[in-house]
């Protein structure tokens, strides 16, 4: 018997199996018992809600019948980046941030009858498709965003290229579920100059008097600096209206690479940010010692620097808005988002003022921005292969039209001839508004 | 849904809860924490040592898992084996001739040989002395011994569990529509009345453990509900078939009640159960892709369902018959023939049940992992074979684990049991309230399923514990069996019932293959519920604690026998069956 029943422990294997399979089957729940339950949701939970732009348009609709996006394709493609999908293929989107609290599941208690849930966006569908329509014009691959400075409101966040949710069949390009204003960081180029300009504004006390001359070549500790120029004699305002490398190359060697990281760090370039809890990319900059010809690289956005599109709107805003930033967000009811300061009110207005002045000296706004009261600052950003990203940002310094923009033509070419249309079209939309 | 209906359906969610746990836990503690001493019922006197028999088998030899141990020169490791037949009467066995025993200096020969008080046993040279235990001393060390349900009164749980059944009740009262009450309440009041006549029958006897009806009829009454929101039009049927399965449970409880009816009627059952599968093979409808259902006058009924508890009842053995080898050699062949009219049935799920059960049993019976390795290769190749033979056996492993990829194809069933069982949470939606039972097999194949979304996640789980619970309680009763009929016969039945509820949960929950099997006692179909409560038979045999169980006659009535023992024993020569020969 002794025997027999010594072998009945075997038995107790099985229940452990069992016992094990439990485990699994509970940790799995856990972990996916959300997707599990909401994927066939709508029928079963009565689930229902919609979401819409600023001024009430539909950008998507679900209840038990139907999943449906806006009515016209080119809204669904430019606000894709915006709404997301039902299946969660695009990792940014509001339908992929906000589709648990609409569809009303907790472990604890599974799946609950929502109350149809509306969301009301502050992006304007009219700004998404302009941009969505100039970045076509362009090579079809970028990012534009808008942000109202005064308020935080995103009213234009596009990404191309993007697809037609409803058009399950087609083929996505690629990169189509990559949304670039905030999944992705790009060589800035010049527009890196606004951050070096700020931080020499912070740390060097003379750099208003001081004089730069630029010869087209320069050469820090042998390594040779090229620019566009010759420039020859300019001050600061100048140098950051002639997007000179070699002033610049000497201004970040003044300010030293400490100094230059403690502001890329306050500036938030190195951070992920969230957006109405859709999280951005990193940046990146040269954190460890590198030398003084690398720095001054650094300082003109070139060398390991990468700048998230989402990171210098953020940035620009806070020039527009006298340091400070007011926190970005796509949905209506976080209008109340709270401030924070990026930087004194004297460094933002006096490159408000340069960012001005590059307008009216350099970049011929009767013709390129007729009309508009713009402050901005160019970009090429060379990718070393022949191409080069072109960049666009700035800011209306206009009372009821407060609008802070990033343009990014992903390999498009030079900033002002590729970006600056792109932009001026989105402005013009926006100072309709 | 009004508000107030609302707020009652969310507490009667919870008070099933609080419910579904403390039964188990009371059932847990009564079953497992109390004591359990073994029954003593002889002695055997090695010198000046007197040692306890405490089982109706037992092995005698020098080995250390020998039941009665004589470590003396000359004893084999396995020499003897001493057996006492529920008649009461004691033969001994000799299991290595080579060696040879004597009794009062007369050789065994193979039929062994009848013992009395006082005989001198020679193992080889060792000499033991057999001493029957006397009524009187029997009778005082059973009043020694810890009765069932000492610590955790059975009334308590039984009461516990009818509330439980009663808030099942009223959350269907919330829900069903208004022309399936009437018999959804007549089967819930069925429930009890069955429920609670057979308690009370058991306390008449004077038994009191009533753990196992208790956890059964916990989940029957789960698979009640079960039935009463997926087809309440049935519910008549489900009446006529929980009345079926308790008698079914009391007739054959009372019938291993005796060892000797019991092993006499073993090949009855194994000549039956090929029979029943022939005519299976040969006769039955394609009913899902298996033609496993028979159809009587309207009611169809899986002959493989009654097959399992004719399997336990042959692949159980006494353990004087375990060192034969031709035993072991039919045992096999028997299941053999099982699980392979089993694949040609197409019933691949309750083919690998009967096959762990008979890994199980063969294991236990032969104590040889080579044997079990050797077994479970042969059906991996047979497994390997049938696939190839019939590719849509070799769809369900591949939609194995990829059942979210193909939610309109192979993957449909499992992925809404998954969807369904993750949206009741914790504490499910409520009886009735779920939408499972709208996909087809949700009460059967995907049962853990629609369990999980009407009744929560903690309900599944203690159902699955439950059985878990009895599987527990079986091992530790197989320790204290009196015959390793009843040990072998109790772990198989747990065994079987385990595997079957793992190939229900996980296979619907894409833990495991999607093989269609139900979940004991919950799953709505009659054949498997009137199995489940006759396998639960063979679990109350094993219970010999002091008063527990039904099945095994108390230690008083035992003495009725010994009058009869002692009339025939001089004109009788018992065979290892028990059977009386002339």
């Amino acid at each position: 018997m002794k025997k027999i029943t010594n072998r009945a422990v075997s038995v107790l294997l099985i229940a452990a199996l069992v016992i094990v399979g439990m485990t699994v089957y509970v940790l799995r729940y856990i972990d996916d018992g959300r997707s599990w339950a909401l994927a066939f949701s709508r029928a079963n939970s009565g689930a229902s809600g919609t979401i819409t732009d600023r001024n009430g348009e539909i950008l998507a609709v679900f209840d038990e019948t139907r999943n449906a996006y806006a009515e016209d394709a080119l809204t669904r493609e430019a606000c894709y980046h915006v709404t997301g999908d039902y299946w969660g293929r695009s990792g940014t989107g509001i339908l992929s941030a906000y589709w648990d609290d609409m569809q009303s599941f907790s472990l604890l208690t599974g799946t609950t009858h929502a109350e149809s849930a509306e969301l009301k966006l502050t992006v304007d569908t009219s700004l998404c498709r302009t941009a969505y329509a100039a970045l076509l014009g362009q090579n079809g691959k970028g990012a534009v965003m808008v942000m109202n400075y005064k308020t935080g409101e995103v009213v234009c966040m596009v990404s191309a290229p993007s697809i037609d949710p409803m058009d399950a069949e087609a083929e996505p390009p690629e990169g189509a579920f990559l949304n670039r204003c905030l999944s992705s960081a790009f060589t800035p180029g010049s527009v890196f100059k606004l951050i070096t300009a700020a931080a020499a504004i912070e740390t060097v006390p003379n750099i208003e008097t001081r004089q730069f001359y630029c010869e087209n070549l320069y050469s820090i500790a042998g390594v040779e600096i090229h620019c566009t120029g010759p420039h020859y004699t300019q001050n600061f305002e100048q140098a950051l209206a002639n997007s000179c490398n070699i002033a610049f190359a000497q201004i970040a060697v003044k300010v030293g690479q400490e100094n230059m990281i403690e502001h890329v760090r306050d500036y938030g370039f190195l951070d992920k940010h969230t957006l109405s809890g859709l999280t951005g990319a990193a940046g990146n900059y040269p954190l460890d010692f590198v030398g003084d010809p690398e720095l001054a690289w650094s300082g003109i956005g070139q060398s390991t620097d990468l700048v998230n599109p989402y990171a210098m709107l953020r940035f620009v805003s806070a020039i527009a808005n006298h340091g400070v930033l007011a926190e970005p967000h796509l949905l209506e009811s976080e209008n109340d988002g709270g401030a924070t300061r990026l930087m004194h009110a004297d460094t933002a207005d006096r490159l408000a003022a340069m960012m001005n002045y590059n307008v009216v000296a350099h970049y011929d706004p009767d013709n390129n921005f007729p009309g508009l009261p713009l402050c901005a600052k160019t970009g090429t950003a060379e990718l070393g292969d022949g191409t080069s990203h072109a960049w666009f940002v700035g800011f209306l310094n206009d009372e009821n039209h407060p609008y802070a923009f990033v343009v990014l033509v992903e390999q498009g070419g030079g900033g002002l001839r590729v970006a600056g249309p792109v932009a001026n079209r989105v402005l013009q939309e926006a100072m309709k508004h | 849904m009004d508000i107030f209906l609302t707020y009652s359906l969310t507490a009667t969610k919870y008070v099933l809860i609080i419910l579904s746990v403390t039964i188990l836990i009371r059932c847990l503690r009564s079953m497992l924490s109390d004591r359990y001493e073994s029954e003593t019922w002889a002695y055997i006197r090695l010198g000046r040592e007197t040692l306890p028999v405490t089982h109706w088998e037992n092995v005698i030899g020098r080995s250390r898992s020998a039941d009665i141990r004589v470590d003396r020169k000359g004893v084999g490791r396995v020499h003897a084996i001493l057996k006492r037949s529920d008649k009461g009467v004691w033969t001994i066995y000799d299991v290595f001739s080579r060696r040879g025993v004597w009794v009062n200096s007369v050789k065994v020969g193979p039929r062994g040989m009848n013992l009395d008080t006082g005989d001198v046993i020679n193992l080889n040279g060792a000499t033991v002395r057999f001493q029957d235990i006397t009524t009187a001393r029997r009778q005082k060390l059973e009043a020694q011994r810890t009765s069932a349900g000492k610590s955790v009164s059975p009334l308590g749980t039984i009461l516990e569990l009818s509330v439980f059944e009663l808030f099942l009740l009223l959350q269907h009262a919330m829900t069903a529509q208004e022309e399936y009450l009437p018999s959804i309440g007549l089967a819930f009041g069925l429930l009890l009345a069955l429920e609670w006549a057979c308690y009370l029958s058991m306390r008449l006897m004077g038994r009191s453990g009533f753990e196992v009806e208790t956890l059964a009829f916990y989940l029957t009454a789960l698979g009640l509900s079960v039935a009463a929101s997926s087809t309440p039009e049935d519910m008549y049927k489900q009446i006529l078939l929980l009345t079926a399965a308790i008698v079914l449970f009391l007739l054959m409880g009372w019938w291993l009640r005796s060892l000797h009816r019991t092993t006499l009627m073993r090949t009855v059952f194994a000549v039956g159960a090929l029979a029943l599968l022939a005519v299976n093979v040969l006769a039955s409808d394609v009913v899902f892709g298996a033609r496993n259902w028979l159809e009587f006058g309207g009611y169809s009924f899986q002959p493989s369902e009654l097959v399992k508890v004719a399997y336990l009842y042959v692949g159980a053995s006494t353990l004087d018959r375990l060192y034969r080898k031709k035993n072991l050699f039919v045992f096999i062949a028997f299941s053999a023939a099982c699980v392979i009219a089993l694949a040609l049935i197409g019933d691949f799920g309750t083919a690998l049940v009967f096959f762990t059960c008979f890994l199980v049993i063969s294991f236990m019976r032969s104590g040889s992992i080579a044997t079990v390795l050797l077994a479970v290769a042969g059906a991996v190749m047979a497994g390997v074979l049938a696939v190839s033979a019939r590719p849509y056996i070799g769809q369900r492993f591949a939609s194995w684990g990829h059942v979210w990829d193909d939610i309109y194809g192979a993957g449909f069933q499992q992925s809404r049991a998954m969807s369904a069982a993750a949206g009741g949470g914790l504490f499910g939606k409520g009886a009735g309230s779920g939408w499972l039972k709208h996909i087809f097999a949700a009460n059967t194949d995907l049962v853990f399923g629609m369990v999980c979304e009407e009744q929560g996640l903690i309900i599944g789980i203690c159902a699955v514990l439950a059985v878990l619970a009895m599987a527990f309680f079986a091992v530790r009763s197989a320790r204290h069996g009196r015959s390793a009929y009843y040990a072998i016969a109790a772990c198989g039945a747990m065994s079987m019932l385990m595997v079957q509820m793992a190939l229900n949960v996980f296979g619907s929950m894409d833990i495991l293959p999607f093989t269609g099997v139900t979940f004991p006692f919950v799953s709505r179909g009659g054949s498997s519920l009137l199995s489940c409560w006759m396998l639960m038979a063979f679990l109350k045999g094993a219970d010999t604690r002091r008063d527990a169980s039904f099945v095994v006659k108390p230690v008083n009535t035992i003495e009725e026998y010994e009058v009869v023992y002692d009339a025939e024993r001089d004109k009788y020569d018992y065979d290892d069956d028990g059977r009386g020969q002339a």
